[in-house]
C-alpha cells in the first residue's frame, strides 16, 4: 500500500472520529430517550459558539471552554427534551421528530441573528504540531479527538453497564411503563439521558471547532445527517457501534474520493449505508434496535 | 375557565378589530405610486421614490459578502439621497436573503418581480443564483444587475441581465499567465475548486490560460459547495508534489487554508475569488501568510478615492470592504446613472435600455456595459505580508 493511500485512511480515520464524536450523542439520546433526533448538528454548534467565547474570555483555556459547552449544551438539551419530547411519548414518533428538525432551525437561525453569519475564528487554542509515524502524519488535533472518542465510549460503556444509574437509564430505554412500576422517574431519567447526548455533542463542538479553526451557524448542518448515518449503521443504540459506523463512514468516503472527487462524498457515504442496510437491516449489530 | 376563554374571545375579537382597522387606513389613502405613475405626472418629485431589490446571501457560506452588498447599497443609496437623489427621486432599498442558493433566489426575485414597486434588482452574489433568475428577468421584463456575478455565459443570458464584476473568460487566464507564471514564476501548479457553475466555468479558463502559457498542470480537484473537511483533497494535490496552489472558491477559501497549513504542506497559494477579505485574516491569521490574490480594487482607508466609502462601510459592517461590495456600490451607481439618462417616464424597460448606454467614473473606476452586459475591469496582485494586504503589482501588470 503505498503512502498516499495511506494517508488516505488516516485522514478517513480523523473525519471519522468527528462523525463518531456526534454520533456518540446520536446514539445515546435514540437509545434512552427513544426518539430519533436531528438537532445533534446545531447543538455541535450552540457547543463550538459557546467554547469561542469562552476561549476569548479566558485566553484560549481549553479546559474552560469544555466546561462551558457541556454545561450550555446540557441546559439545551433540557429545553429541546421539554419542547421535542416530554409531551409526545403517547404520539407518532415522526411528530418529536419533526419537532427535532423545527428546533434545529430555530437554533440555527437564532445563532446567525446573535451571533452573526460570518464565521469565528478559533485559531491557535492548540498548537499545530504534526507527528511523523513512518509515512502516516497525525496533527495533535487528530489525536486529541481519537481520545476524546476513546475516552467518551469508555465512560459511557462503564456509565450504561456498570452502575445503578446506568441500569435506571437502560430500563427507561427497554421499558418505560415497567421502569415507572418500580420506582424510576421515567420523566426525569429521560431528560438526564437526552442531556448526556447533547452534552457529548457540546463537547464534540468545541473540538471540531478547534479542529476547523472556526465556528459558525451552519456548521452542524452536513454533519448532523453523517453522524445519524454513523449511528444507523452502528444499529443506532449502541454507543461504541455508532463509533465504529463514524469511523467506518469517514474512512469510505476518503477511499472513494482517492480514487475519484470530492464532489462524489456523499455518494460514498449514503451508498455505503444503503448497501450495508440492504445485507443488513440492523446495522451492525445483531438484532433491530436492541438497546444500549 | 370560562372567564379565560371569554377574556381570550375579547381579545382576539378587539385585535382582529384594530387590524381590520389598520387595513382600511393603509387602503384608503392613495397606494404608493410606482415610480412609472408619478414620472408620468411629472410634479410633486420631492415625494417620489424609486425602490431597488436587493438578493444577497445574508446568511451561509457566502455571508460575509452578502453582508456586504447590504452594507454597501444602503451606503449608496443614502449617498445618493443626500445629493438630492436622482432626477428628483429619492432611492429606496429592500434586500432579502438568498443564502447562495438558486432556488431562494429566483423565488426572492419573482416576488420582486410581481411588485410594481420594484423598478431593478440588484445581485445575486454567486454566478449560479444569477444564472437561474436570468429566465425571469426576461419573463417579467426586470432588470438584474449583478455586482458580482464572473461567468462569462450569465450576462448574455438576457438582454435584462448586466454584471458589474470582471468577466472569468479574462481573468482566469490572466491569473494563471501573468501571476502564477510571471509573478510568481511558477511552472508548474495544482487547482482546486468549486463545484458549481462559476466554479467549472472559472477552472475551465484558468485550464485554457496554464496551457498556453506552458505551466504544468500537476493535479485538478472539484469539492461542493458545503464541504467542511478539505484534507482528502489536499492530500491527493499535495501527492503530485506541486509546489503552488490555486484556490478557485471564495467563502471556503480560508477553511481551506488552514486545511493546508495544519497537513503541513508548506505551498504557495494563489486565490482567485475572495478578493482582498478581512475574514480571510481573521480566520486564518499567520496560515494566510503569503498568499497572493488577483483582485480589480484594494480599498483602504487611506486611498483619497475609497476612503469614505470605507469608513461608511466600516461604521456599518464593522469589517473592511472588499471589492465585492464596492461592486455592489456600483451596481446602485449605475442604475442610478442610467435613471439619470431617462428623458421621459422611468419605467423597468426604460432602466434597461439606459443602462446599455451608461459610461461613468465610479469608485470601482470607470463603468461601460459591452454588448453582452458585462464590463471590463483590470486587475491588482495582492499579496498578504506581515498580517494585512499589499499591493504588489498595479493595474496594468501584463
Amino acid at each position: 500500500m503505498d503512502g498516499y493511500l495511506i494517508s488516505q485512511i488516516v485522514n478517513g480515520l480523523c473525519l471519522g472520529l468527528i462523525y463518531a464524536l456526534i454520533a456518540l450523542g446520536v446514539a445515546v439520546i435514540i437509545g434512552i430517550v427513544g426518539f430519533a433526533t436531528f438537532t445533534q448538528g446545531e447543538i455541535v454548534m450552540i457547543g463550538a459558539y459557546s467554547s469561542y467565547y469562552v476561549f476569548l474570555w479566558s485566553g484560549n483555556n481549553l479546559i474552560y471552554g469544555m466546561i462551558a459547552s457541556f454545561m450550555i449544551t446540557w441546559i439545551i438539551g433540557m429545553i429541546l427534551y421539554k419542547v421535542c419530547y416530554a409531551k409526545f411519548f403517547d404520539s407518532p414518533e415522526y411528530i418529536s421528530l419533526i419537532c427535532t428538525i423545527g428546533f434545529s432551525m430555530l437554533l440555527k437561525n437564532l445563532a446567525q441573528i446573535f451571533f452573526g453569519a460570518e464565521k469565528k475564528p478559533m485559531l491557535n487554542i492548540i498548537e499545530n504540531r504534526i507527528y511523523h509515524l513512518g509515512i502516516i502524519e497525525v496533527s495533535r488535533v487528530q489525536i486529541m479527538v481519537l481520545v476524546t472518542v476513546l475516552i467518551m465510549v469508555t465512560i459511557l460503556s462503564i456509565l450504561f453497564t456498570g452502575t445503578s444509574w446506568g441500569l435506571k437509564l437502560k430500563a427507561v430505554s427497554q421499558n418505560r411503563e415497567a421502569a415507572a412500576l418500580v420506582g424510576i422517574n421515567v420523566d426525569k431519567t429521560a431528560m438526564i439521558g437526552n442531556c448526556i447526548g447533547c452534552a457529548i455533542a457540546g463537547v464534540a463542538g468545541t473540538l471540531i471547532g478547534i479542529y476547523y479553526q472556526s465556528a459558525y451557524a451552519t456548521m452542524g448542518a452536513t454533519l448532523s445527517m453523517k453522524a445519524f448515518t454513523s449511528a444507523t449503521l452502528g444499529g443506532l443504540t449502541s454507543v461504541p457501534l455508532a463509533a465504529l459506523g463514524g469511523i467506518l463512514i469517514g474512512v469510505t468516503e476518503n477511499i472513494g474520493i482517492a480514487f475519484s472527487s470530492a464532489s462524489f462524498r456523499d455518494i460514498f457515504s449514503f451508498g455505503f449505508l444503503i448497501i450495508m442496510l440492504i445485507f443488513k437491516p440492523t446495522g451492525f449489530r445483531r438484532k433491530r434496535g436492541a438497546r444500549a | 375557565m370560562r372567564k379565560k376563554i371569554a377574556a381570550l374571545l375579547i381579545m382576539s375579537l378587539s385585535l382582529m378589530s384594530l387590524a381590520g382597522c389598520g387595513a382600511e387606513d393603509s387602503a384608503v389613502p392613495e397606494p404608493e405610486s410606482t415610480a412609472q405613475t408619478k414620472a408620468a405626472d411629472g410634479s410633486d418629485n420631492a415625494e417620489k421614490t424609486i425602490k431597488f431589490g436587493v438578493i444577497a446571501p445574508l446568511t451561509g457560506t457566502h455571508a460575509e459578502y452578502g453582508q456586504g452588498f447590504d452594507a454597501a447599497t444602503q451606503i449608496a443609496v443614502e449617498d445618493i439621497n443626500a445629493a438630492g437623489g436622482v432626477n428628483g427621486y429619492k432611492l429606496e432599498l429592500e434586500c432579502q436573503d438568498s443564502a447562495a442558493d438558486a432556488k431562494t433566489s429566483s423565488d426572492i426575485f419573482t416576488r420582486y418581480a410581481e411588485d410594481d414597486e420594484i423598478m431593478a434588482v440588484i445581485g445575486d452574489f454567486t454566478s449560479s443564483c444569477c444564472k437561474a433568475n436570468a429566465p425571469l428577468t426576461e419573463e417579467y421584463g426586470l432588470v438584474q444587475i449583478s455586482p458580482t456575478a464572473s461567468d462569462p455565459s450569465y450576462a448574455s443570458m438576457s438582454e435584462y441581465c448586466f454584471s458589474v464584476m470582471y468577466n472569468q473568460s479574462t481573468a482566469a487566464p490572466w491569473t494563471a499567465e501573468s501571476v502564477v507564471g510571471h509573478f510568481l514564476g511558477k511552472s508548474e501548479c495544482a487547482v482546486m475548486y468549486l463545484n458549481t457553475d462559476w466554479g467549472i466555468t472559472t477552472n475551465d479558463y484558468f485550464l485554457s490560460g496554464l496551457d498556453s502559457a506552458g505551466i504544468k498542470l500537476l493535479g485538478d480537484e472539484s469539492y461542493t459547495e458545503n464541504e467542511t473537511d478539505f484534507s482528502s483533497v489536499i492530500s491527493k494535490l499535495k501527492a503530485t508534489g506541486a509546489d503552488t496552489l490555486v484556490i478557485l472558491d471564495q467563502g471556503n477559501v480560508p477553511t481551506i487554508i488552514n486545511q493546508v497549513k495544519g497537513s503541513g504542506w508548506d505551498c504557495q497559494i494563489v486565490s482567485l475569488g475572495p478578493g482582498a477579505s478581512d475574514q480571510i485574516l481573521d480566520l486564518c491569521g499567520d496560515n494566510a501568510e503569503g498568499l497572493v490574490i488577483p483582485c480589480p480594487s484594494y480599498i483602504t482607508a487611506d486611498n483619497p478615492d475609497t476612503s469614505d466609502f470605507y469608513k461608511k462601510f466600516y461604521d456599518k459592517n464593522q469589517c473592511a470592504p472588499t471589492d465585492h461590495s464596492l461592486c455592489a456600490y456600483n451596481a446602485v451607481q449605475a442604475l442610478t446613472e442610467a435613471i439619470k439618462s431617462i428623458d421621459g417616464e422611468v419605467t423597468r424597460e426604460s432602466i434597461k435600455d439606459a443602462l446599455k448606454d451608461v459610461s461613468y467614473d465610479g469608485l470601482a473606476g470607470h463603468t461601460q456595459f459591452n454588448d453582452d452586459g458585462g464590463v471590463s475591469r483590470d486587475l491588482l496582485i495582492i499579496q498578504v505580508e506581515n498580517g494585512g494586504y499589499v499591493v504588489k503589482e498595479k493595474y496594468g501588470y501584463r
